[in-house]
This record gives structure tokens, C-alpha cells and sequence, in this order.
């Protein structure tokens, strides 16, 4: 039967994704080299949570690599190339490390337990004319000048924060803010559903923010 | 009142806003949640907050590729190109 090469066979492919991988097959060097500057650090990031070592992690992702050279010809396009390639980084990585012996601990999300994202005195109780509103707003950020927001000083600010946060939260957020994955990726990365990423994702964010409030409210 | 009663507080909001960020909501969830920030500064300042905070964190350096890696990674890209 002959099938028409189109658009319908890499469904989940943007232009310039179909475009890229049209490239890495050709054997473009130049392609190859964008997409390992685009990918390595969220690798090694993955790859952290399944080995022990950072040295580890590094062999990892390179044999990554090679399993994403092998596979590119087979690649589908049912994700995008990234949400594939982080698959292959989680199953190479779980062959290393062994699944059950993850060196960051993604436990199930009802035993995270509760953790509310602001100090539940901030909000007017159930005997209130209005519970659960504001007793006071928050602070309105885009009256403050740039240089407070985009300062040397305010990204040591969060870049300590990122740093002190459980090491689940910390990982979720630096796939998704510092990296820029996707929801998809980051599930397809940690092998943990979507709920649960969300959970971490605000846990880490609320708490950054509240390191922002303390930087910039005093 | 001719409204719906439904409507979510201030403390909701603050749980919501990745959900809602993500666009993780249903479209009836998305409406009320916008719904509230139509009348509340504070939740809207919240919400902004939270946008500033996820811009501050993209600013935040990536670690550099380590020249033998990137090496590495070349030559294994040439091999399989030959193979």
C-alpha cells in the first residue's frame, strides 16, 4: 500500500519540529548540535533524579544521546521530539539506576500531603462577612520599576530559593521555568502523572514567589 | 441576586493559578476563576506576581554544555551518519 508521507504522519509535530527532524536525518551537523545545546542541561537534570552522581548522570545522557540517534529513523512524531527524547533519558536512566532506587523520591501525591501556598492567616476566616478573601492585598508588582524586577540582586533571589526547595519541587521547576518544558515533557521525564507535576510545579512556584515578596515588600 | 451563586474566594484563587496558567481548567472552572478576577485588584495582583516570578526563574543561567560532551556528542552524531 502506498501512504502518502504528510503532515498526518508526525501528528504531534510542530513545522519547525517536522523541519528539525527532516534535518538530523539529512545528517545536518549544525541541527544535531542546536538540539543537544537546546536539551543537555534539562537531560542532566532528569537523569539527576534516577543516579546517584552528577558524573553518572552525564554518562547517562550520553548514552541517551546514542539511544535518540538510533531511534530518530523509527521516530513517529506521536510526541514531540523532545517529550520523546526525555522518555528515552527516564528509561536509559532507569536501566542505570534501577527504578526503585531513584536518588530524588517522586512519592505518590496523597502522601505529599497538604501544603498551603500562602499563610492561611493572610485570607478572613469562616466568621468573616467575606471568608477566604484577602484581610490585605498582596503587593502590586508592575508598579515596581524594571531594573527591581529584572536586577542582578532579585535573581540571586531566586536563583537561592530554586536552591532550598525539596528536591522534587526543585527538579519540576527547573524543567518547567529554567528550561521551558511543557507539562508532557516534564510527566514524560519524571514518569509521574499530570496532577502530580502540577502539585510540585505550585508548591515550587508559590514558594518562590513568597522569597519575591520578602525581596521586594520587605 | 440574578447571578449564579457559584464563585471561588480569594484562598481558591491562590491554589488555582497554575491550574490556571496551564490551562489545566475546565472552560466552566477557567470562567469562574476569571470571573473572580474581574472584581478582585488582589487576585489579580496575585496572579501577576506569580507571572513575574515564572519570568524571574527563565532568567536564571543554564549550566553550559561541557566542551568534552559536546565533543563526544559530535563524533557519535558522525559515526551514526556513516553507519
Amino acid at each position: 500500500m502506498h501512504v502518502e508521507a504528510g503532515t498526518e504522519s508526525t501528528p504531534a509535530l510542530s513545522g519547525g519540529e517536522a523541519d528539525l527532524l527532516a534535518r538530523l536525518r539529512s545528517g545536518d551537523e549544525q541541527a544535531f548540535e542546536d538540539l543537544v545545546e537546546r536539551h543537555y542541561g534539562a537531560m542532566v537534570a532528569v537523569a539527576r533524579t534516577y543516579v546517584s552522581s552528577r558524573a553518572v548522570a552525564e554518562e547517562v545522557v550520553q548514552d541517551a544521546w546514542i539511544g535518540v540517534l538510533r531511534g530518530l529513523d523509527g521516530f513517529e512524531g506521536r510526541s514531540s521530539l523532545r517529550t520523546w527524547i526525555m522518555r528515552i533519558v527516564a528509561n536509559t536512566a532507569m536501566r542505570r539506576g534501577g527504578a526503585e532506587a531513584r536518588s530524588v523520591p517522586f512519592s505518590s501525591l496523597a502522601a505529599e500531603g497538604e501544603e498551603a501556598a500562602l499563610d492561611p492567616e493572610r485570607f478572613r476566616g469562616a466568621d468573616d462577612a467575606f471568608p477566604g478573601h484577602w484581610r490585605a492585598y498582596p503587593g502590586d508588582w508592575t508598579a515596581l520599576p524594571e531594573e527591581a524586577l529584572l536586577g542582578r540582586e532579585t535573581l540571586a533571589v531566586v536563583t537561592r530559593a530554586i536552591e532550598e526547595l525539596p528536591d522534587a519541587q526543585r527538579t519540576v521547576i527547573t524543567l518547567r521555568d529554567i528550561h521551558g518544558c511543557d507539562a508532557e515533557e516534564v510527566c514524560a521525564a519524571l514518569d509521574i502523572a499530570g496532577p502530580h507535576q502540577r502539585v510540585l510545579l505550585h508548591r515550587a512556584r508559590s514558594r518562590v514567589r513568597a522569597a519575591l515578596e520578602r525581596h521586594f515588600d520587605g | 441576586m440574578a447571578e449564579s451563586h457559584e464563585h471561588i474566594t480569594c484562598r481558591e484563587v491562590v491554589e488555582l493559578v497554575t491550574e490556571y496558567l496551564d490551562d489545566a481548567m475546565s472552560a466552566d472552572e477557567a470562567s469562574l476563576f476569571e470571573q473572580h478576577l474581574n472584581f478582585c485588584d488582589g487576585c489579580v495582583w496575585y496572579v501577576d506576581q506569580l507571572r513575574t516570578t515564572i519570568a524571574a526563574a527563565a532568567r536564571v543561567r543554564e549550566e553550559d554544555l561541557p566542551p568534552e560532551a559536546r565533543e563526544r556528542l559530535m563524533s557519535a552524531f558522525r559515526d551514526w551518519r556513516r553507519a
